[in-house]
């Protein structure tokens, strides 16, 4: 870390609240539009789909030669094959498809994510996954003698997940990309009445910045706390209780967990208030409706995701970061009766929040991608998969370059030139590519990208080319 | 237990047991009693039952202080805590399930019988010692609700008292009844393992294999026994285990599915089913069965290291399941880095995120060898965790600033209800009534529901900032965020406010916190405070100055009419307990 870093760090640790804005609600309207000179409205949204989806089902090959590889490979025809009947998938045509090209389809229920694709609004990384470099089969297996420079733990599910959140290789790195974007442009948008990273699935390294910090969310708002007021013993008791954390927060006495609590204590005090005063007045989208229908979690997310878009200006937002999630992925077991509900849902909540933002005119402005731990094995355990490594994520939005597939889709063969082992593919595009060409598009200037992609400098292509 | 006087050092300092001999990292209940140990103070009294337990009591804390001074008390406290029995979620499990079970019933809603248990198990029971450790066991070797268990709520409530049984047992025998408990075999998808066949590309599911090194015993990197990694030639860790590993544990774990009912007359693998209803000896809360026809029969490739007593780390072909269990279970309780890996975690989760390696080290060797020669000793491993001068004494130095740990969130809410006798009217801790939304959506976490087996948060958690940048951990960090600690806090306020002996409006299983004391001394704010802080710190004088003066400043905001002072008393006790309750030091355990 260079010396600049660690005085800005340890002067930020010492000032309390480690970012650099620290406006009071009552300022922040004064900033409002080109905030920091950015000038428009972007945001990315994460979602995350827990426990590492089974993704050679999401998207399918349907051409025969490709189709029999994969069900061959999946116990096609046996009791406990766990593959997709050919004649159910969703098939769709890729821009700039031959005839003679490999085909595909989505699992058939994707309907909402092949609309998606067909619109050109969606588009698909067929085979992307955490690399240091660019990485062969060969070259993998004779890593260990070579040197050849591997994400550590593969294969296992808290590991990757930290290697998708952070792209920190085999460094110590505790920050994870989205928090890095937001350090990087921190000056433009220093302004802004919330953190850059705000997240309603929970605390994760992917939005920790070395210096920014995300603002947690429940699913369905930010919490106001009871038993305050805006005037008499009320209005005393949040200040009485704001002071006592403050003097926790800064105290050099105390212990470090009880700073670092005391901090969390004053953000939430800060937040609440603004992040409910704009949620109050929010948009009721017919997408994702307030009432009369029942909204998975993953939807309700996307709602509250898509309320605070509608609300970025009484927070004086110009660049967001949002972590939603799903779970139940880690399908070792029952994937054949699980399978269709998982994937019903990630393509039905992804539709409706492209609708919904398509209802206030943001659906240029917001880009959603999938993050998984990985991709899982082509093989059977009987009735399930196991841990892999390379599979397929979706990117939807406006701005999406959509209706094409980016990298190739590999050959699903067990011991074919992709296989390094019991159906596991190796990737052939990398999470840091994928990183870099979204927070390109966000605002991360060239020069910035290997702070937020460290191991985009090994890569020729450092822009994947799926967003406008 | 008196043993022979020994002779030693008077010390100033609270709780230098190490330099009399007799305390530290000892073995065993006995330690020589002095002539002249200092009495264990009520603070101290406070840190030792707040990591040994549920939450201090001032009654609690009495009781151990009476039990001896500070070379002997803390021991015979422990003493007495081992002898008692295991309180148990299974029978209310049992009791409620309905018998016939009707057309359409929801199975599942018999967690919340799971959770008001384990609530009033940990509030109320005798034996908190027990229940901390089996609570600090049941994040590390997980199951949940969450997900394939969810219709099986007697073998999630019975695998939890099988934690609780072997709390003070051995690591050994913990291990193998986790590996054959039907809710771990379901939890990861261990039950119902199948061989490989042949022709096909259908193999062992990994599930087990993996998470069972890598979470419950041995981890991914090689440790020193001080916990640090150890580090090859160019200072990269050393994993554990590879890919053939994996594989050649999840061969061993094949063919063990439901145990065969009596009600089955041929009970094969493929038909064997669970069974939900209680009966004698139902399936449900019984180790899984072996059956030979789908155990895997080949080598089996398993850890190599030094001192392992299998030829090139392998286990030979065609032995029985039951002897691949049996040695696969043996490779991996032998591994080097059992000890220090358990014992780091469990020092986490009762005393310190940041214990020094040298603690880490005491600990260990005391799994190591418990100064008998037996390996796997819990008792003799949260004896020395509680025992040991950095559990009892006070950190100096850098280390000082890592000291402690936050409280899990719950511990919070256990520890106030303790502190102010809560109870509700029914007599039950309705989970349901008393948190909307459910424990998780209030506290961040709620016994055995976690999202997945990795915990509600990781032990290798560091917020950015100080932590992260010295290298250090807060695990608790992770679920502290600003969204639960807004929850939190309305909880508290709720509860101090509107949920005591004084509410009229109360549902029958709404708990509600006695303020009786409290409200006799409210006109008097300085008494106030510190007769909270005293319930709730273990004293007065541990509250920071702007804690108090912050605190009696706002009790004194309410004005305390001359008639009906009730509400005014309530709201001058609701402030003093709030304000204390959600303050960052109380958050702290100390």
């Amino acid at each position: 870390m260079n010396r600049q870093r660690r005085k800005f760090l340890k002067a930020a640790a010492a000032g309390g609240v480690a970012y650099a804005f620290g406006r009071t609600p009552g300022t922040v309207h004064a900033q409002m539009s080109g905030v920091g000179g950015l000038g428009d409205y972007k945001a990315l949204v994460c979602l995350f789909l827990f426990g590492g989806n089974d993704s050679w089902n999401m998207v399918v090959p349907t051409s025969t030669a490709e189709y029999n590889a994969y069900a061959r490979s999946r116990g096609g025809g046996t009791s406990s094959s766990l593959a997709i009947d050919r004649a159910a998938l969703l098939p769709v045509t890729r821009v700039g498809q031959l005839p003679g090209d490999p085909t595909f389809g989505f699992h058939p229920s994707m309907t909402g994510a092949r609309d998606l694709f067909n619109a050109g609004k969606l588009a698909v990384l067929p085979n992307i996954g955490p690399l240091l470099r660019p990485t062969t089969k060969p070259q993998y297996q004779t890593a260990t003698t070579t040197g050849h420079a591997l994400p550590p733990q593969l294969f296992s599910h808290n590991d990757q997940q930290d290697q998708w959140h952070s792209l920190r290789g085999r460094t110590v790195l505790k920050s994870g990309w989205g928090g890095r974007v937001a350090d990087v442009l921190n000056a433009q948008t220093s302004g802004q009445g919330l953190s850059l990273n705000v997240s309603l699935a929970g605390q994760t390294y992917f939005q920790a910045g070395e210096v920014a910090r995300p603002y947690v969310m429940g699913a369905t708002g930010a919490a106001t706390f009871s038993g305050f007021a805006t005037s008499g013993v009320g209005l005393a008791r949040r200040t009485a209780f704001q002071t006592i954390s403050n003097s926790s927060a800064s105290a050099t006495a105390n212990t470090v967990y009880e700073r670092s609590y005391a901090r969390i204590q004053q953000r939430a005090v800060q937040f609440a208030d603004q992040v409910n005063g704009a949620l109050g007045s929010a948009y009721n989208f017919a997408a994702l409706p307030n009432t009369g229908a029942t909204l998975s979690a993953l939807q309700t997310q996307l709602r509250t995701v898509a309320k605070l878009i509608a609300a970025r200006s009484s927070l004086s937002m110009s660049r967001q970061i949002f972590f939603v999630s799903a779970g139940g992925f880690d399908q070792h077991d029952d994937l054949v009766a699980d399978q269709p509900g998982l994937l019903a849902n990630i393509s039905s909540s992804i539709k409706a929040f492209y609708d919904a933002l398509t209802e206030i005119g943001m659906d240029n402005s917001v880009t959603l991608f999938t993050h998984s731990d990985f991709g899982r094995t082509l093989t059977s355990n009987g009735d399930g998969s196991d841990h892999a490594w390379g599979g397929v994520q979706l990117v939807a939005g406006g701005a999406v370059r959509g209706g094409r597939f980016y990298g190739d889709y590999p050959l699903l063969e067990i011991n074919g030139p992709l296989d390094v082992g019991g159906g596991r593919i190796i990737p052939t595009v990398s999470a840091d590519q994928y990183a870099a060409t979204l927070a390109s598009w966000f605002g991360v200037g060239e020069s910035d990208l290997a702070k937020v992609a460290p191991s985009i400098n090994n890569f020729a292509t450092r822009n994947l080319g799926f967003l406008i | 237990m008196r043993g022979f006087l020994q002779r030693c050092l008077i010390v100033v300092a609270a709780a230098a047991l190490a330099s009399c001999g007799g305390g530290g990292g000892s073995s065993g209940g006995s330690s020589g009693s002095s002539i002249s140990a200092p009495p264990v103070s009520k603070v101290e009294a406070f840190r030792f039952l707040n990591q040994g337990g549920f939450g201090a009591t001032e009654a609690e804390a009495s009781r151990l202080i009476a039990l001896g001074d500070s070379n002997t008390a803390y021991t015979r406290w422990i003493d007495a805590q081992v002898a008692k029995p295991a309180s148990l979620l299974l029978p209310a499990l049992e009791a409620a399930y309905p018998n016939p079970v009707p057309q359409g019933f929801n199975i599942g809603s018999l967690n919340a019988v799971r959770l008001e248990t384990w609530f009033n198990n940990v509030v109320y029971g005798e034996d908190q010692l027990r229940q901390r450790v089996a609570f600090a066991l049941s994040e590390i070797m997980v199951v949940s609700q969450v997900g394939a268990l969810l219709n099986l709520p007697n073998a999630t409530a019975d695998f939890h008292d099988m934690l609780a049984r072997n709390a003070f047992g051995n690591y050994r025998t913990l291990l193998e009844e986790v590996t054959l408990h039907p809710a771990m075999g379901v939890y990861l998808s261990m039950l119902g393992n199948q061989k490989a066949v042949a022709g096909t590309n259908l193999r062992p599911d990994e599930n087990y294999a993996r998470e069972m090194m890598q979470l419950f015993s041995i981890g991914l990197v090689e440790l020193n026994v001080d916990g640090s990694n150890r580090l090859d030639a160019s200072g990269q860790a050393i994993p554990t285990y590879n890919q053939d590993i994996i594989e050649g544990f999840a061969r061993v774990f094949t063919g063990w599915k439901w145990a065969c009912a009596s009600t089955v007359t041929t009970c094969t693998f493929a038909n064997t089913r669970p069974q939900l209803a209680p009966a004698t000896g139902y399936n449900q809360v019984k180790p899984m069965q072996l059956f030979a026809d789908q155990h895997e029969i080949g080598t089996k490739r398993v850890l190599a290291y030094s001192g392992s007593t299998l030829t090139n780390g392998t286990i030979p072909a065609n032995q029985s399941g039951a002897q691949d269990l049996k040695d696969a279970l043996d490779n991996v309780f032998n591994h080097p880095n059992v000890g220090p890996f358990i014992s780091r975690q469990l020092i986490q989760k009762l005393v310190t995120s940041n214990p020094s390696p040298a603690y880490v080290q005491r600990v260990a060797e005391k799994f190591n060898n418990d100064g008998s020669g037996r390996r796997g000793n819990l008792e003799a491993v949260v004896r020395a965790i509680l025992l040991d001068s950095e559990a009892r004494g006070a950190a100096t130095g850098t280390q000082a600033a890592y000291a402690g740990k936050l409280k899990e969130p719950l511990l919070r809410l256990t520890q106030l209800w303790r502190a102010y006798t809560a109870r509700s009217a029914s007599g039950k801790i309705g989970a349901a009534r008393n948190f909307a939304g459910g424990a998780a959506a209030v506290f961040g976490q709620a016994q055995g529901s976690s999202p997945s087996v990795f915990n509600f948060f990781s032990p290798f958690f560091a917020p950015s900032g100080e932590i992260a940048d010295a290298g250090r951990v807060a695990p608790e960090m992770q679920i502290a965020t600003e969204y639960a600690n807004t929850q939190i806090a309305n909880f508290f306020w709720v509860q101090s406010l509107s949920r005591t002996q004084l509410a009229t409006t109360l549902n029958a299983d709404d708990m509600f916190i006695n303020t009786t004391d409290e409200l006799a001394i409210a006109t008097d704010s300085e008494a106030l405070v510190n007769r909270v802080a005293e319930k709730l710190l273990g004293g007065s004088t541990q509250m920071s100055a702007a804690l108090k003066s912050e605190t009696k400043a706002q009790i004194e905001r309410t004005a305390v009419p001359t008639t009906n002072p009730t509400t005014a008393l309530a709201t001058r006790t609701a402030d003093a307990i709030y304000l204390i309750v959600t303050s960052p030091e109380f958050a702290l355990q100390r």
